[in-house]
């Protein structure tokens, strides 16, 4: 077996544990579509109550929310992965994954995978159960533009989740990660257009990956307007996650090997 | 351990009182070399070294015992041979690779027991537990079912295969540990007081592992606090005082 597919085998290994362990806890996909049911009839009736010219009406404001809260979703699992990798520490797990040949930084990417990918699964239920009770108006033909983008987005959620990982292993603490889904969530227009923004605040929207994320998956799936080209949205995506993946790797190993020297490395 | 018949028998091996004050020199490269190790613990003012220039050789189909009270160091030096801690200065190397050099074949040829019962998942099963670890271990697909059976069966878990660990008894999980060290055929074993829970059948299941590993051409750390019976029959035997390894 040549190296590459040994490491995918070790990694896809972590998904399979980890999928193990979260159906043993047999309630708990029910209540967390059951969480997001409640926020999309939440969202429902708020659209009806509130003027949302900006985007184009009461349906439209449902369906642009929806993208938003399905993609703070899996923005939000890929960046737990630090609060992973701390439960990792707690049982004195990550210490097999330390004296293991895959390594730490394969490691904790590993451990990124099934949260990010079953909040992918969740997100695609959701938006069939806004489509079919809902009554969104999704476009088909969409889909293919928007798995891909949906890719290139979580590459570049697992980068900064990683970077929170190299935070947490070199001190101790990643709290961070938490205001940063909220602020995301805020200034990257999940529940409202970033133009509504005052213009000096604008500039933020526009130097993270969840607002091209978030702009282009809309785009696709239920036929939002862009302010940019599509070309253009996808190339700054794909040169978000071509930049963030090797920082956050590097930041990671950087991390480990100072903790490995300070001698903190297992602590937590 | 009171049993006699648990232990293993010893092999051709210098007796305790020839043992070498200084570590064996040895023409051929030593399996597991750890060679002039320091580590501090602290910062500043406050640093003291726990660790004081400590080399040790270990041949292939030898097996070391290090002893020493709490707090001496012996978990800090294993912890630094697994590559969990860095030494402030010295090298470890198995079969000449560093830790620095090469991780994954460092590490392929390792296999490790802390000390303690921690480092299982409670909802994983046994089974589960060892088909995960051979995947991590970078084990060859044609040979991981027959690697997970085999300890299954030497640490006679093959009953417990589907249960999941928090439904053992802490002996049980220790066995799990040990067979977890054992699954991917490491070379090098540092065990880090393995005996912790186990019964007098878990003693000997581990010591014919250990045995078994020996014969095959590998080579074994074992710590313990002072004070407790040799479990197996070293062929180096030492303490860890004032930081430094001294023979017993």
């Amino acid at each position: 077996m040549t190296l590459l597919p040994s490491y995918l085998v070790a990694m896809w290994a972590t998904v399979r544990r980890d999928a193990a362990i979260f159906v043993s806890y047999r309630l708990r996909t029910v209540s967390q579509i059951l969480g997001l049911l409640f926020s999309l009839t939440t969202f429902y009736y708020v659209a009806r109550l509130v003027r949302p010219d900006a985007v184009g009406g009461h349906d439209r404001y449902f369906a642009f929310v929806v993208v938003g809260i399905v993609t703070v979703a899996v923005l939000g699992a890929a960046l737990n992965t630090s609060q992973n990798v701390r439960l990792e520490l707690m049982q004195g797990n990550f210490e097999r994954m330390l004296v293991s040949p895959v390594g730490p930084a394969a490691g904790v990417i590993s451990l990124a995978l099934f949260p990010v990918l079953y909040a992918s699964v969740v997100a695609v239920v959701v938006l069939l159960v806004a489509v079919g009770i809902f009554s969104i108006p999704l476009s088909v033909a969409g889909v293919p533009v928007a798995l891909l983008v949906a890719g290139l987005a979580t590459l570049a959620f697992i980068a900064v989740g990683m970077a929170f990982v190299a935070l947490l292993i070199a001190f101790k603490s990643a709290s961070g990660a938490t205001w940063f889904i909220s602020g995301m969530s805020l200034l990257g227009g999940a529940y409202f257009p970033v133009k509504l923004f005052p213009g000096w605040l604008r500039w933020v929207s526009q130097v993270q990956p969840f607002t091209p994320s978030v702009d282009l998956l809309r785009h696709a799936l239920v036929g939002a307007r862009l302010v940019e080209p599509v070309w253009l949205e996808v190339l700054k995506l794909g040169a978000f996650t071509a930049v963030l993946m090797p920082i956050s790797m590097v930041m990671v190993w950087l991390a480990v090997q100072w903790s490995r020297r300070r001698g903190t490395i297992t602590e937590y | 351990m009171s049993d006699p018949a648990l232990r293993i028998p010893p092999r051709p091996a210098p007796a305790p009182s020839s043992l070498p004050t200084e570590p064996p020199r040895v023409s051929a490269p030593a399996l597991l070399s750890i060679d002039g190790v320091w580590r501090y613990w602290g910062r500043g003012s406050a640093r003291w070294p726990v660790i004081r220039d400590i080399n040790l050789q270990l041949p292939s189909g030898t097996a070391a015992s290090i002893t020493g009270r709490n707090g001496a160091g012996k978990t800090t030096l294993l912890r630094i041979a697994t590559g969990i801690l860095a030494p402030d200065q010295g090298t470890v190397r198995i079969e000449q690779r560093s830790v620095r050099g090469n991780w994954r074949e460092y590490h392929r040829r390792l296999g490790f027991v802390s000390a303690g019962d921690r480092g299982l998942y409670a909802r994983l099963s046994v089974r589960g537990h060892l088909e995960y670890w051979v995947r991590l271990a970078l084990v060859r697909r044609a040979d991981r079912r027959a690697a997970v059976d085999e300890v299954l069966e030497r640490f006679e878990l093959g009953s417990l295969g589907k249960r999941r660990a928090d439904r053992l008894s802490q002996g049980q999980r220790q066995r799990l540990r040990l067979a977890l060290a054992f699954v991917h055929r490491p070379r090098v074993l540092l065990l880090d007081e393995p005996t912790n829970s186990l019964d007098e059948d878990g003693r000997r299941l581990l010591c014919r592992a250990v045995e078994d590993l020996l014969r095959a051409g590998g080579g074994v750390i074992w710590c313990a606090p002072a004070g407790e019976e040799e479990v197996i029959a070293c062929d180096q035997r030492w303490v860890i005082e004032g930081g430094r390894l001294r023979a017993a």
